[in-house]
C-alpha cells in the first residue's frame, strides 16, 4: 500500500496530509485535521451534510478522494465562520429557526454560500433547486429557504 | 481488505496503460458518485482503483453535425451547454447541485437503473460511443453498448473515451416521473426524438425509456407504431400502450413493476404529446 502526501488549501491555509489510497476528503477533514463542522451523514453522497466548497463549487466530501483535489481550494463551515459572532447566513439560520438538530446545517449553509456568491438575490425556486441535494429531517425546508433569502438580502445590502 | 492502490492518470494514454497492466482487477471510476458509496459501505471492496478526474477527458467539441463530449464531462457542464438542449433538460432532473458537479456523462452510462437518467437522453439522441484501448479504438452505438443488467459491450482493457451526439434534427422531449420533484430516483423516465415530414407524418421516431428494464432501452415497437403516421391522440395512445407492453420493469423500494408499467403508458403519452404540441 502506497501512502501519499496530498497538499491543498483549507480555508485559506495550506495544509499537507499523509493518506492511504482512496481516503476521502471527509475523513481527512474530520479524522486527521479535526475540522468537524463538516458532518458525516450517509457516506453515500445522498444527504448533503458533508458538502464543502472546492474552488467555490459544492461537492460531497464523503465520496471525494482527497487526492483528486490536490492543489485546490477547499472551504468548510469553519472557513466562513468569523472569529467573533456569526456569518450572515449562520445568523439568518438562527433568526429564522432554520436549525433544529443542526446536523444538516453545515451542508445547507455551504451550498447556500455557493448560491449567494453567484446570485445574491435568489428566488424561492432558485433556493429550492440549490438545496435539492441536501436532506433535512426535522425543521422542514421552509425556514431554511427563508433564511437563505434573508441572508441574501443582508449580504447584498452591505 | 482496504484499497491498496489509487491511481490518478494524467492522460488517456496513462489510463489505458494502467488498464492494460492491471486488467479487470482495476476498478475504474470518474466522478465517484456510483463507486464511492459502494466502497464506503464495504459492498464493493476493490484492491485497486483508477480515478479518471484528471485524465484529460473533460472536453466538448462541435463539428460536422456532431457534438463530442469527453467521458468525464460533468453533469454541471452539460447543464451549461447550449448545443444539445435535451441533455441540459435531462441534467435538470438528476441529483442535486453537488452530484451534478461530481457525476459525469461517462459514469452515467454505467449507473444501474433506476439511475441512468442522462443515458436515456443520450439513447434518444442516437449517441455513439468511442471505446478506446491500447489495441485501438472502435465506435459502438449506445443502443448496442448495453448487453444486460450492469453489463456492457466494453471489452477488457477498454475505456469509454467520448460520446458522439448527432445534433438533433427533430423535436425532443424529456419527462421524468419520481416520488419527489427533485433529486429523486425515477419510476420511469422517457426521452424522445421525433422527426416529422412537411405533412406532419412521422419520418423517424426514437423513444428511450429508463427505470423500466435492466438498462436504458429503446421502445422499438412503439417507435414502429408511429412511422409514417401523424401524431394524433390515437397513434400516441397506441404507441404508449405498445411501449408499456414491450418494456421490462422491475420492483424496488421506489415502485412495483406493475406500477412502473402503468406509468410507462402515461409518460410516453405525455412525452409524445409535448412533441405534437
Amino acid at each position: 500500500m502506497t501512502s501519499r502526501i496530498v497538499a491543498f488549501n483549507l480555508n485559506g491555509r495550506d495544509v499537507e496530509v499523509i493518506v492511504k489510497p482512496l481516503t476521502t476528503l471527509q475523513a481527512v477533514l474530520r479524522e486527521q485535521l479535526h475540522y468537524t463542522a463538516t458532518k458525516a451523514g450517509c457516506r453515500q453522497g445522498g444527504c448533503g451534510t458533508c458538502t464543502v466548497l472546492v474552488d467555490g463549487e459544492p461537492m460531497l466530501s464523503c465520496i471525494l478522494p482527497v487526492e483528486d483535489i490536490a492543489g485546490r481550494r477547499v472551504v468548510t463551515l469553519e472557513g466562513i465562520t468569523p472569529a467573533e459572532g456569526l456569518h450572515p447566513i449562520q445568523q439568518a439560520f438562527f433568526d429564522h429557526y432554520a436549525i433544529q438538530c443542526g446536523y444538516c446545517s453545515p451542508g445547507m449553509i455551504m451550498v447556500i454560500k455557493a448560491l449567494l456568491d453567484r446570485n445574491p438575490n435568489p428566488t424561492r425556486e432558485e433556493v429550492m433547486d440549490a438545496i435539492a441535494g441536501n436532506v433535512c429531517r426535522c425543521t422542514g425546508y421552509e425556514p431554511i429557504i427563508q433564511a437563505a433569502q434573508a441572508a441574501g438580502r443582508q449580504l447584498s445590502a452591505r | 481488505m482496504a484499497v491498496q492502490e489509487y491511481y490518478l492518470p494524467k492522460s488517456l494514454e496513462q489510463a489505458l496503460t494502467l488498464l492494460a497492466d492491471h486488467g479487470d482487477t482495476l476498478l475504474v471510476m470518474a466522478g465517484g458518485t456510483i463507486a464511492m458509496p459502494l466502497i464506503n459501505d464495504g459492498i464493493s471492496m476493490p484492491e485497486k482503483v483508477m480515478g479518471l478526474r484528471h485524465a484529460g477527458l473533460n472536453t466538448m467539441q462541435t463539428g460536422d453535425g456532431v457534438v463530442r463530449f469527453g467521458a468525464t464531462t460533468t453533469l454541471t457542464q452539460l447543464a451549461q451547454q447550449d448545443a444539445v438542449p435535451l441533455l441540459r433538460e435531462a441534467v435538470g432532473h438528476i441529483g442535486g447541485w453537488q452530484i451534478r458537479n461530481m457525476g459525469t456523462l461517462g459514469g452515467n452510462l454505467f449507473a444501474p437503473p433506476p439511475a441512468g437518467d442522462l443515458a436515456v437522453a443520450l439513447l434518444a439522441l442516437d449517441t455513439r460511443l468511442k471505446l478506446v484501448s491500447r489495441r485501438g479504438e472502435r465506435i459502438v452505438p449506445l443502443s448496442e453498448f448495453y448487453t444486460g443488467f450492469m453489463a456492457t459491450a466494453l471489452a477488457s482493457g477498454e475505456l469509454v473515451a467520448e460520446a458522439q451526439v448527432p445534433l438533433p434534427r427533430g423535436k425532443t422531449s424529456y419527462v421524468k416521473y419520481g416520488r419527489k420533484h427533485a433529486n429523486t430516483p425515477a419510476i420511469v423516465t422517457v426521452a424522445t426524438h421525433v422527426t416529422t415530414a412537411a405533412d406532419g407524418t412521422v419520418r423517424e421516431a426514437r423513444i428511450a425509456l429508463n427505470a423500466v428494464g435492466p438498462h436504458p432501452l429503446r421502445a422499438r415497437r412503439a417507435e414502429q407504431c408511429l412511422m409514417g403516421a401523424p401524431l394524433t391522440p390515437a397513434t400516441i395512445a397506441e404507441a404508449a400502450r405498445v411501449a408499456a407492453d414491450e418494456c421490462d420493469p422491475f420492483t424496488d423500494a421506489i415502485a412495483t413493476d406493475w406500477y412502473r408499467r402503468r406509468m410507462v403508458t402515461v409518460f410516453v403519452k405525455r412525452a409524445l404529446e409535448s412533441i405534437a404540441a
